[in-house]
Formats: structure tokens, sequence, C-alpha cells
């Protein structure tokens, strides 16, 4: 058990040997920073702007730098050297999608080792929902305000103070370090299991996520997606704030003898599958827009045997033309497929 | 359901019915409280979904280029001057389009309500002729709609379409009195060190997602600078300095064409105000070429022209 | 005697477009003419003023170039009739629009320079090298 006024002390204890990152509101906007003492901190929040894939998979990643002088090349890898890492205050959502994500850069031959290397020495410390937004439908897809897949520890909110359940081995350690917790009495567990059952029947937004993946290997040609693409202007919101979109670039810049830098990329964007031929597989709108609904409901399930959704919401609040993802999963449910 | 909506329903109904056009763009109600989405309609039994309030946000003339067919568009004052725009640059061809004019007298900034409820959720929302009414757990607030504008609504000059075909309702009054750079004086007035630092703070939470671009009517480039690597312009990565660049160029690419519908603002998903940068521009080609955009169907783009007495004070 | 490691003071390096049916024969003109100017600018011809394209100047603010100068035929002189028309409402709308931002002014500079002013380009160039000189290098727009 961890008391709301300590939280500070938490973060304070744990910046010793780690760096702390935490949810922190500047100009109305709730995101990911760097934090060594609690003040900033906000834990009072439905879910940050930015999910915090941010931290483990920065936008821009400078992979390594180098130089070329009459020796030869100078390679230095030591931007992406190992540095231990907290993320306080991650709802469950963006937890699982760690857990996805991690499926995605540990499979194959090659393992992402940037990606990887950081993700080992990162505790993720979940904060449960006990006020799911309206948007939220972590539910429908195989997720929970209270779940616990892909944290290292969740914090439940008891009014004055959070209960800590450690779920793995590195939650444990983490809180080895912390000898001045309390421990929980049968009072708060009562309170936890209550908190359970009712914020699962606060997440009212249902879609209709069973079978979509059968449904869509039938569809691809069908002509409904120039309906449900109309509105949609092919910006990269959806992808850039979605807790499991992971598609990158890299480039090779100068500075100073140059560096390799990955960006994060979007099928949104006409450039993504551009070729050097000047031939694009994917021309306009409708099928940029297509790839992105088959890949998080029919590739990724036939990849990874999950959809690559947890249900956070974001693309569905941020969307500037209000195009939501419900609706579409919905249309594709009820359509008729000749 | 108002009686403008009623009227935009029923031209809907008889543009379709005697074929005049094939589809009409226009807007409906979101999924989500305080949104408008757009809707596009070709069949006479869906014009019911058409509605007009303060929450039609969108630029629907983003929709118009490349679109086949005839299409009718509801348009508010900037949306109707983008379209101006569209003409006077060859985009889309007159007789393609039926411009249904409606009067508008500002939209709502979700920011600027968000930041009044202190980040509390909405679950329902009615808006009103002057009022906002707000719901949500354990409250219900009534708020001015006036203090909730847009900043580009703030400031706005053209209320009323300056070019359409049928115009639905009453003509809104314009504002005489309004100062329509009075948002960037004082930003104007600190010293370069300052506005660097402000620019510095604003855009630097630019998640490059190019929603203002892709929202915007007159980004329709088919190859964007951004997307183009013979050569490459700017780097993508999200670095100050990139964004800058990409902030900058839109901008400039946008002088003399931007109308400040506020689209692009209100599409950003991390609350940046491009109305900032927006107005200078346009206070830009003011002052120095007399242009307004969008103001007649039939202008050239300042930066497509010259004078032989153009201002050149800033040449040694 | 001692030959002391001395610390080179900084000089500002200035990139300068030059339209090369005036500007770059003016600037010809001052070298033939054995006129002493700084050698803080690195010179690239361009066929006209017109060709300028704003990517140009913010690609060089971006490298680290401490200041651009560009210079083209006087109003109604161009080479091309009416390239350094056009290019002078762009040239006005970068600038105004730079100097919004907080870009120093003096980084950006534009000038008309016949082939026969060659002091005129040695004022110009003294002038620009000195301005800059006088705010440092450029630190703003760089990319690091």
């Amino acid at each position: 058990m961890v008391e709301k006024s300590k939280i500070s002390k938490l973060i304070k204890d744990l910046s010793k040997e780690h760096e702390v990152f935490a949810p922190v509101k500047r100009k109305g906007l709730v995101s990911f920073k760097r934090v060594s003492e609690g003040d900033e901190t906000c834990l009072g929040f439905q879910n940050t702007k930015k999910p915090p894939k941010e931290i483990l998979f920065p936008q821009t990643q400078t992979l390594f730098t180098f130089k070329v002088d009459k020796n030869g090349v100078e390679i230095d890898e030591s931007p992406t050297t190992n540095r231990k890492m907290v993320l306080l205050g991650v709802r469950p959502c963006d937890a699982r999608s760690f857990a996805l994500v991690d499926r995605f850069f540990s499979s194959g031959e090659f393992k992402d080792p940037y990606y990887l290397r950081m993700r080992e020495n990162a505790a993720i410390v979940g904060l449960a929902c006990s006020h799911p937004s309206s948007t939220c439908f972590c539910m429908s897809v195989g997720g929970s305000p209270i779940g616990k897949e892909g944290a290292d520890i969740l914090l439940v909110d008891l009014g004055d103070s959070y209960m800590m359940e450690t779920i793995s081995e590195k939650g444990e350690k983490l809180i080895g370090k912390l000898p001045w917790l309390k421990d929980a009495q049968n009072i708060d567990m009562e309170k936890t299991r209550k908190l359970r059952v009712e914020a699962e029947k606060a997440v009212q937004s249902k879609v209709p996520v069973e079978g979509l993946s059968k449904k869509l290997d039938g569809i691809f040609e069908d002509s409904l997606w120039e309906r449900l693409r109309e509105k949609c202007v092919n910006c990269a919101v959806c992808t850039y704030l979605c807790p499991t979109c992971y598609c990158f670039d890299i480039l090779d810049e100068e500075a100073d003898g140059g560096r390799r830098v990955r960006i994060w990329d979007s099928c949104q964007f006409s450039f993504f599958t551009a070729q050097g031929s000047g031939h694009n597989p994917r021309p306009s709108g409708k099928e940029m827009m297509r790839q992105r609904v088959m890949h998080k409901f029919n590739y990724c399930v036939k990849n990874f045997g999950e959809n690559f959704c947890v249900g956070c919401g974001r693309c569905v609040r941020e969307c500037p033309a209000n195009l939501d993802l419900r609706e579409v999963i919905e249309k594709i449910s009820s359509a008729e497929i000749r | 359901m108002n009686a403008i909506e009623n009227s935009i329903r029923e031209i809907a109904k008889q543009l379709l019915c005697e074929k005049k056009v094939e589809s009409i763009i226009g807007y409906e109600q979101g999924r989500i409280p305080l949104r408008s989405t757009p809707c596009f309609v070709d069949r006479v039994e869906d014009v019911q979904r058409l509605v007009w309030n303060a929450t039609c946000d969108i630029n629907l003339a983003k929709y118009l280029t490349g679109r086949k067919g005839k299409t009718a568009i509801i348009a508010k004052g900037c949306d109707a001057r983008s379209i101006a725009v569209l003409l006077n640059e060859k985009q889309i061809a007159r007789e393609k389009v039926f411009i249904i004019g409606v009067p508008c007298t500002g939209i709502v900034d979700r920011k600027k309500v968000e930041e009044k409820l202190e980040g509390k959720e909405i679950f329902d929302a009615a808006v009103e002729s002057e009022t906002i009414i707000l719901r949500g757990e354990g409250y219900q607030s009534t708020l001015p709609k006036k203090d909730l504008l847009c900043n580009s609504c703030v400031t706005c000059k053209y209320k009323n379409p300056p070019v359409c075909d049928v115009f639905v309702g009453t003509k809104t009054l314009e504002s005489t009195e309004v100062d329509e750079f009075s948002q960037i004086l004082p930003i104007e007035s600190e010293s370069a060190e300052k506005r660097w630092e402000h620019f510095k703070e604003e855009l630097g939470n630019c998640l490059r997602c190019y929603a203002c671009r892709n929202v915007c009517p007159l980004c329709y480039c088919k190859v964007c600078f951004v997307d183009q690597t013979t050569p490459e312009w700017f780097g993508r990565t999200n670095e100050l300095s990139d964004t800058m660049i990409y902030h900058l160029v839109r901008a400039f690419h946008l002088a003399g064409r931007c109308v400040n519908c506020g689209a692009c603002s209100r599409a950003c998903p991390m609350n940046i105000d491009l109305s900032e940068l927006m107005k200078k521009i346009e206070k830009i080609v003011k002052e120095r070429f007399n242009h307004e955009a969008g103001i007649s169907a039939e202008k050239t783009p300042p930066l497509g022209e010259f004078k032989m007495n153009d201002p050149q004070e800033f040449i040694k | 005697m001692n030959i002391e490691n001395t610390e080179k003071a900084w000089e500002p390096k200035i990139l300068a477009f030059l339209c090369n049916w005036c500007s770059y024969a003016g600037a010809d003109l001052a070298g033939i003419s054995r006129m002493q100017y700084p050698p803080n600018i690195r010179v690239v011809r361009v066929p006209c003023s017109g060709r300028i394209n704003p990517y140009f100047i913010l690609k060089a603010l971006q490298k680290g170039w401490d200041g651009v100068l560009v210079s083209g035929c006087h109003p109604g002189d161009c080479h091309y009739i009416s390239g350094n028309l056009v290019a002078r409402r762009r040239f006005a709308v970068l600038k105004d629009l730079l100097e919004y931002l907080g870009i120093e002014p003096e980084r950006v500079n534009f000038s008309w320079i016949s082939a026969a002013e060659g002091e005129k380009f040695v004022e110009v160039v003294k002038n620009v090298v000195e301005k800059i000189k006088a705010i440092g290098p450029a630190e703003r727009l760089v990319k690091r």
C-alpha cells in the first residue's frame, strides 16, 4: 500500500537507481515525462494524450553515430546503452500494449535490440482505471480496466492510497527497494475486489470484435471500403497515438560525420509504400485506411495471435474527422458479403 | 433541430430528387459529445442526418478536390472562402460544385471547453444559440458560447459565405469593429529571443502527424514537400529543427491562400494553436500586397504575380 | 620565437546565392578590380534570383550557416525579364515569417547588385559579415 501523499517519496526513492517517467500535466496536456520529484506528477487523469510507447520506442531514436577519418569508420553505439527506467502510472490498456508490441519486436530471426534492451530494463507500474471513459473499449478486445498483462506492479486507487500488487519478478525487486511501504490489510483487499467488478461494468462501449478477423478475410475487395474511408483524411493521428502501432523508418543523416536514426512512420503516409519505380501499391486513402483495419484485426491475428488493439480509445477521441473505429468495426461486422 | 437544419435537408432532398447533384457533403452528429463528423449523402432518405451547429468544425472543402461528379457542399463563411481559393487555383470546376451557404456564429473550440472543465469527461453536450450545456459525472455546466469559440472565429470578418449558390437562413451580422490580427499583436511586440522561446515551446510538442496539413483544403499537392526525397528538403524526425522547418514552409506555402478557417488548430492533437502562425501569414500578405484570400472567386494568388512597385524596403 | 597555439576567433560562414547575369558578374568585377572584402562568404551561382527556393535558405540555416545572402538583378533588369520580380514577393514573405518566428533578421539578407556594381558588392558583403559577427554563430534552426 502506498498513500497518495507518499507518491512523491516513491518517485524520489525510485529515482536513485532509475529514470522515472510519470504523467505530467502541462498546458492542458497530460503526457509521460521524466520526473525526479513527485510535484508535477498527475495521477488523476483518464489517459495520457500520447501512449507510453514513446518512452521505450522513442519517436526519434539515434541508433548509432559514426565518424569517418583516415583510419576508417568509427561507430559509436552509446546512445542506446542500458538505461534503467520505471514507467509509473501506465493504464492497463497501455501496459497490455507493451505485452503485444513485445511479440512484434522479439519475433522472427532478428530481434530488435534497440527496443528489447530498453524494455528489459524498464519496469511498468500500472494504474488501474476506476473511471473508464465512454470511448474505452478494452473489455471488447481482451483487456480490462484492472488488467495486469504487461505490468510489473499494478496500483489500484482506493481513495486515500493505492493498493500495490506485484505481478512479476521485476515488480518484486522494485518493491524490495521500498521497505517503507505498508502491507495491505484485508479491508484493502475487499475494496480492491469490489472496484474490480465496478470498473469492468463501467466500460460501457462494446465493440463486436468476435469473428472480425475471419470476416475481414473475405472482404478485402469489397466496395464497402469506399464508404468506410470517405471522411478519413489520412493523417497519422490514429497511428501515432495508438499504443500498438509500431511502424518505423530508418534514416541516415549527416551530422558531424553522421548518424543512423529511427523515426515513427505511418501506413497513412502515401510515402510509406512509395516504390523507387514511382509505383505505389496503395495509391489512395482507401487502400491506406483499409490497411490499418486489416493490419490490426486480421494480419496481426495471423502473425501474433491477437488483435493489435487494446481499446484505449485515443483514435476515437483524437481523429480530426471523428472517424470512429468502433463504428467501422460495427459496419464490417454487420455487412452482408456477397 | 433548428430551422436552418430543416432548410438544409429540404434543399438537399430537392437537389437529389431533381438529380441536380450526385451527392451532398455536409455534417452529421458525431459519435462522441461535442463533435460533428462529415456526412456524404447520395440517397434521399439520408438527408435527415444532416445537421448544422457550432460543433461543425472540419472544413468540408477538403473533400472537394479530386471528387467525381457534381457535388453540393454545406459551406460556412470560411469554408466558402476556401472553395473560392480552390476555384481561383483551378482545382475544382465551378460547374461541378453547388455551394449551400450557411450563416455561422463561430465554432466551439473543444480544447477551451476541456480547459474550463479541467479535464472532466463530458457525457453529453447541447449547443444552444448562446450557451453550451455540458453534463458529466457529478456536474452540469452551462457555459457562454462566446467564451469558447476558436481563436480564428473570435476575430472572423467573413461570417457569411462570399460565394454560394443558395444561402440558407438569415445572414449573420458581420463584426466591423474587430481587429483580425489582435491575437498576434502580443507576440509581434516581443523581442526576437522571446518569440523564439515562445514558438519553441508551442511547436516543440508537435507530433508530426500532419493532421494540420491533411485537414487543410488548400494542401492538395499530390506529393507534399515533406515526402520528397530527391532532394530531401528536411528530416522527418520530430526534433525541433525539422519541426520548425515543416511549419515554416507550410505557412509559406499557404501565404495568400489560407483563409484562417481554424481547421488545422482544431485538428491538432497536441493543442498547438496554429492560428498564431497563420494569422501572421495573413497579415504579411494583406499589408504587403493588399490581398485577402478567398473574397472573390476571381483573383490570382499573390505569390503567383507581382507588381513593379512591390515593397522592397528589406532589400539592400 | 615561440609559436603559440592561438585559438582562432569564430568567423561567420555566409552562403551567398548570386544570380549569374548581374550579381555574380558584379562579384567578379570586385575580384578583378582587386577590391578587398571579407573571405567569409561562399558563393553559389544561380541563373536567376527567381531560382531561389525558400528551402535553400532554410536548409542553409539548418545546416549551420551563420548567414545567407541572396542577390539578383535590379527590378526591370532581370535577364529573364521577371524572375527577380516574382522572387521579390517570395523573399518578402519569407523574411517577415522568419523574423516573426524569432530568427535574427540579420541572418537572411537580400540585395540587388548589378554587373557594374563591384563596389556595392563589397559594401554589402562587409556589411553582412559585420552584422553577423555581432550576433554570433547561428543556433536556433541548426540541427544537431
